[in-house]
């Protein structure tokens, strides 16, 4: 599972009325007929975060010492960079 | 003169796209004719030829050949003038295609064609927008303005919905397409994938936006970590662009390109996985310095997560702490991170060392100021440590407590996070909450001595209103007969919630209880009012309760010598129960839990009339349930099981599924095994949800098959499982592992059904010539020596040799013993001891005599100083 956090968009220390408000903003950006998955994992994330004890047993646990550390530290997605209109206009030209 | 079908012969090689080999035959034709006719004829080869080389990417060889025609073939430079225009998208090029769109005059199917070549060649919006030729207020400048001005924007930084919404670009516009690339675009470097997918989807394909399409594709593959599909162009892919062309892999470079940091890291990552020593400490050093200089910050953070990642692979701690340039921070996230990483190797010496760290971490973030020493904080670490240990099999937690209480002795080391006892504690005081409550009782009750009762008491007295441990604490007085301590506790529940299920459940039987008990220790009046107070619980009015209750006054009048009292209750037990075989039965099961034998003395079978001995099947099921609801044994004169068993497959189709279920275990109680076999017979064959039940008493009649017990209570615990009934499938998996807690064998779902089958077709009870299912098949083979020789295996002389030995040293039956009664009686004292009955009961019941000597005397109890 994903860090709930994460999920949320929250801060590790963020307060009830934080993680409430982020779970009802996340709603209404993924509601459940649209991305039925998406919003499965927010409650799930918000249902993790909204207990105190399971809060405070996810923080305490949360540290990862399997994933890659090429996700580890540099997110999972690559980068992308703005390199402005030259290189996509050079495609552009190259029929 | 060139002949209709020369020409048609040329035109069908360019139909079928042989542009080299239309080429050369219409060079030929017109070398041999030269006539307008032919040179139109080769002209048009030459185009078809030239825009098949443009198509595949070839410009210059295009071009070349454009120059080529137009010095041959004068007559043709108009033609291949707008063949070449749109390649060079020019200024000058464009101010010529585009002037007569100017033209108020332009007859419309000439404005659609030089806006179909607008849609599909032209790439350069700011010469677009910048087109002399057209009034600075036409719509296709003011629009090329402004997708220039966005597509500027969306590959330079991000941008905002309100910069995406280019009004100045109406859907029927030429450039309409643009639209959508320059959102692709922005919705690509947002991260969104699925928008950027919808908008590449919906790109004409013919457009010159689509060139791009393939490109931006094979960059969203790129999170997903797919290389580089050069033949995917999807719905809007741009036909004959390769993906991996020079552009497009120049642009994919650039915009995705891996900072350095990340490529050292991925290398170590790879190193890891492969476990190469020398290549991950050589890494190591690199991915250290790389990060020193890209991101100090999260220099430390990693060096700790190569530490643990290294301790875990058992590299050299020096050569490591030396590729570093030093060690790591060893503080409290160091300890978190490597006590994780010990846990998930489930190697039990592992899971030893994570407890030990764990501990180390609950001390250093205390003191790092994370939270306080005695926070709930502290006790969800315990409660972690100790689920670690019950994860370290049994002995050897044992033996390292041991060995760590003598290291500890020496050092002074405080070792409490190896033994779950005390973390279970240590949790409950700092949060007491039911769940750590409930996880501790649950380890206790897997202990020796009593030890659940005690975390119940601690329980209790954090929680009072918890139920669960005052139905522990109730069900223990219970076993041990204490029945005043037991419905204190049952008041208690009762204040708490009177309701529930399972306190009803217990309430009719515990008060029957202790009615027994006083009525055995001949404290009359106690059990008469006890009986007074059972009388009027509406649970005692269900089913055949009443007689229970009328019994019990019997008992009670009995012991008092009031022979008519008694005898009025017997009559009342009578015409409750509309069954004097009934009747009796229930009269001798009390009696006989109260020691009151002369109550209980049930009178020959021959006296019951022949519709009594019809009926006696269900008489015997109907007190069987009620013996059931109170933990009676069913003590039955064998002529009474003997006759019942001889009158079931009369009465058997009268019988319900919970009479037939008390007739099976009747019979199994007493050692009717015919009886409890053909009760097993008929109740599977009623098929249904009971079926894993009968399954389950099945394998509970074949103490004499022990392979087939053992896969038919397998079977039954798997359809349990199936049924969610976890209570029914623990015990069967007790019945599988047998009295000596052997290992299970694997049995599927499939494999259950199967077992079920063969045992519903097999109802008649083996022996006397009766074949019984062979599950030879489903059983672990045998390894002994002389089976593995049948099997045609090789057989090692040593093993030969060690099963002899086993031999010698095989138990030796007590005279006259068989060992099929050796196995029932093995099977039936691990029955007793999972039900919690003591040795001493349990033998008074198997020999149903005195021990030798002659009756106990009661002990006295020691007074208390």
């Amino acid at each position: 599972m994903m860090n709930p956090t994460d999920v949320l968009g929250v801060s590790p220390d963020a307060s009830d009325e934080e993680i409430r408000a982020a779970y009802l903003r996340k709603v209404r950006e993924c509601s459940p007929d649209r991305a039925p998955e998406q919003f499965e994992r927010v409650r799930d994330a918000y249902e993790m975060l909204r207990d105190p004890r399971r809060r405070r047993r996810q923080r305490l646990f949360a540290a990862d010492p399997i994933s890659p550390l090429a996700v580890l530290f540099a997110g999972g997605t690559r980068p992308r960079r703005f390199v402005g209109p030259g290189p996509w206009l050079e495609v552009l030209k190259s029929k | 003169m060139l002949s209709p079908e020369t020409e048609a012969g040329v035109r069908q090689l360019i139909s079928r796209g042989e542009h080299r080999a239309a080429l050369d035959r219409a060079k030929e034709i017109h070398k041999a004719v030269r006539t307008p006719a032919s040179e139109t004829l080769l002209v048009d080869t030459y185009v078809e030829r030239i825009q098949a080389l443009m198509g595949r990417g070839l410009m210059v060889e295009a071009k070349a050949l454009v120059e080529l025609v137009r010095q041959r073939h004068p007559s043709s430079r108009r033609r291949l003038d707008e063949l070449a225009r749109p390649a060079g998208a020019g200024p000058r090029s464009l101010n010529e295609l585009l002037r007569p769109l100017a033209d108020p005059a332009l007859s419309t199917d000439e404005r659609v064609t030089l806006e179909r070549i607008v849609r599909r060649d032209v790439w350069d919006l700011s010469a677009l927008a910048a087109c002399e030729a057209l009034p600075v207020t036409h719509a296709l400048r003011t629009a090329a303005a402004a997708l220039h001005r966005s597509f500027v924007a969306v590959t330079s930084g991000p941008v905002t919905d309100e910069e995406l919404e280019l009004p100045e670009v109406s859907r029927r516009s030429p450039l309409a397409c643009w639209k959508l690339l320059v959102r692709a675009i922005a919705y690509f470097h947002r991260g969104d994938r699925e928008s950027c997918e919808r908008a590449l989807d919906a790109i004409d394909a013919e457009s010159a936006p689509a060139r791009l399409v393939t490109a931006l594709r094979s960059m969203l593959d790129d999170d997903t970590a797919t290389p580089l599909q050069p033949g995917r162009s999807g719905a809007a892919g741009a036909p004959g662009l390769s993906a991996s062309s020079p552009a497009a892999a120049a642009l994919r470079t650039a915009v995705t390109r891996k900072p350095a940091l990340v490529r050292e890291l991925e290398a170590l990552d790879r190193a890891f996985a492969s476990r190469s020593r020398s290549g991950i400490v050589k890494l190591i050093r690199s991915v250290v310095e790389e990060c020193r200089r890209e991101s100090p910050g999260r220099l430390e953070a990693l060096k700790q997560h190569i530490s643990v990642r290294c301790a875990v692979a058992n590299l050299d701690a020096a050569r490591v702490v030396a590729a570093m340039g030093g060690p790591s921070r060893h503080d409290a996230a160091f300890n978190r991170l490597l006590a994780r990483a010990f846990e998930e190797t489930h190697d039990p010496e592992h899971l030893v060392i994570a407890c030990s760290i764990w501990d180390e971490f609950r001390r250093a973030a205390a003191q790092e100021g994370w939270f306080a020493e005695n926070s709930p904080e502290s006790a969800v670490i315990s409660l972690h440590i100790a689920g670690l240990l019950e994860r370290i099999p049994e002995p050897a937690l044992r033996e390292l407590q041991q060995s760590a209480r003598r290291g500890a002795a020496l050092r002074g080391r405080n070792i409490s996070f190896l033994f779950p006892d005390e973390l279970y504690q240590r949790t409950c005081l700092l949060d007491p909450h039911p769940e750590a409550f409930s996880r501790w009782m649950a380890w206790a009750a897997r202990q020796r001595g009593g030890q659940a009762a005690r975390v119940a008491k601690a329980w209790h007295k954090i929680r009072h209103e918890d139920v669960e441990p005052i139905l522990h604490l109730m069900d223990d007085a219970e076993a041990r007969r204490a029945f005043g301590t037991a419905i204190g506790w049952l008041a208690k529940l009762d204040r708490i919630d009177s309701l529930r299920p399972d306190v009803q459940r217990r309430r009719f039987r515990l008060l029957a209880g202790a009615v027994i008990d006083r009525a055995r220790r001949k404290k009359l009046a106690h059990a008469m009012k006890e009986i007074d107070r059972l009388a009027a619980l509406p649970e005692a009015q269900q089913g055949d309760r009443p007689a229970v209750v009328a019994a019990l006054r019997a008992l009670v009048n009995a012991g008092w010598d009031d022979a008519d009292a008694t005898a009025s209750c017997c009559a009342d037990v009578d015409r409750l129960l509309q069954d004097r075989a009934a009747a009796a039965m229930l009269l001798s099961v009390v009696a006989t839990a109260a020691k009151q034998r002369a109550l209980g003395q049930l009178e020959g079978v021959e006296h019951l009339s022949s519709a009594e001995r019809a009926s006696l099947p269900r008489a015997l099921a109907r007190v069987g349930v009620l013996a059931g609801e109170l933990r009676l044994s069913l003590k039955l004169p064998r002529p009474w099981l003997a006759e019942a068993a001889r009158r079931f497959p009369a009465s058997r189709a009268s019988l319900g599924v919970d009479e037939l279920r008390a007739l099976a275990e009747c019979g199994e109680q007493t050692g009717n095994v015919d009886l409890a076999y053909a009760a097993t017979a008929e109740g599977l064959a009623r098929g249904g949800a009971s079926e894993a039940g009968f399954l389950y008493l099945r394998a509970r009649t074949l103490a004499a098959s022990p392979d087939r017990k053992a896969v038919c209570a397998r079977a039954a615990a798997e359809l349990a499982r199936e049924q969610q009934d976890m209570e029914l499938a623990e015990r069967a998996l007790a019945v599988a592992r047998g009295p000596f807690g052997s290992e299970l064998f694997p049995l599927t779902l499939d494999q259950a059904r199967e077992v079920l089958r063969e045992e519903k077709a097999a109802t008649e009870r083996p022996g006397g010539g009766t074949r019984e299912p062979d599950y030879g098949h489903l059983l672990p083979q045998c390894q002994c020596p002389n089976c593995r020789r049948n099997r045609g295996e090789p057989v090692n002389p040593s093993d030969e040799f060690d099963f002899e030995d086993e031999d010698d040293f095989a138990i030796d039956l007590p005279p006259g013993m068989t060992p099929r009664m050796m196995n029932e009686l093995l099977d039936a004292a691990a029955e007793a001891a999972r039900r919690g009955e003591s040795f001493d009961s349990f033998a008074s019941r198997m020999l149903d005599d005195p021990p030798p000597g002659g009756r106990r005397r009661p002990r006295r109890r020691k007074k208390r100083r």
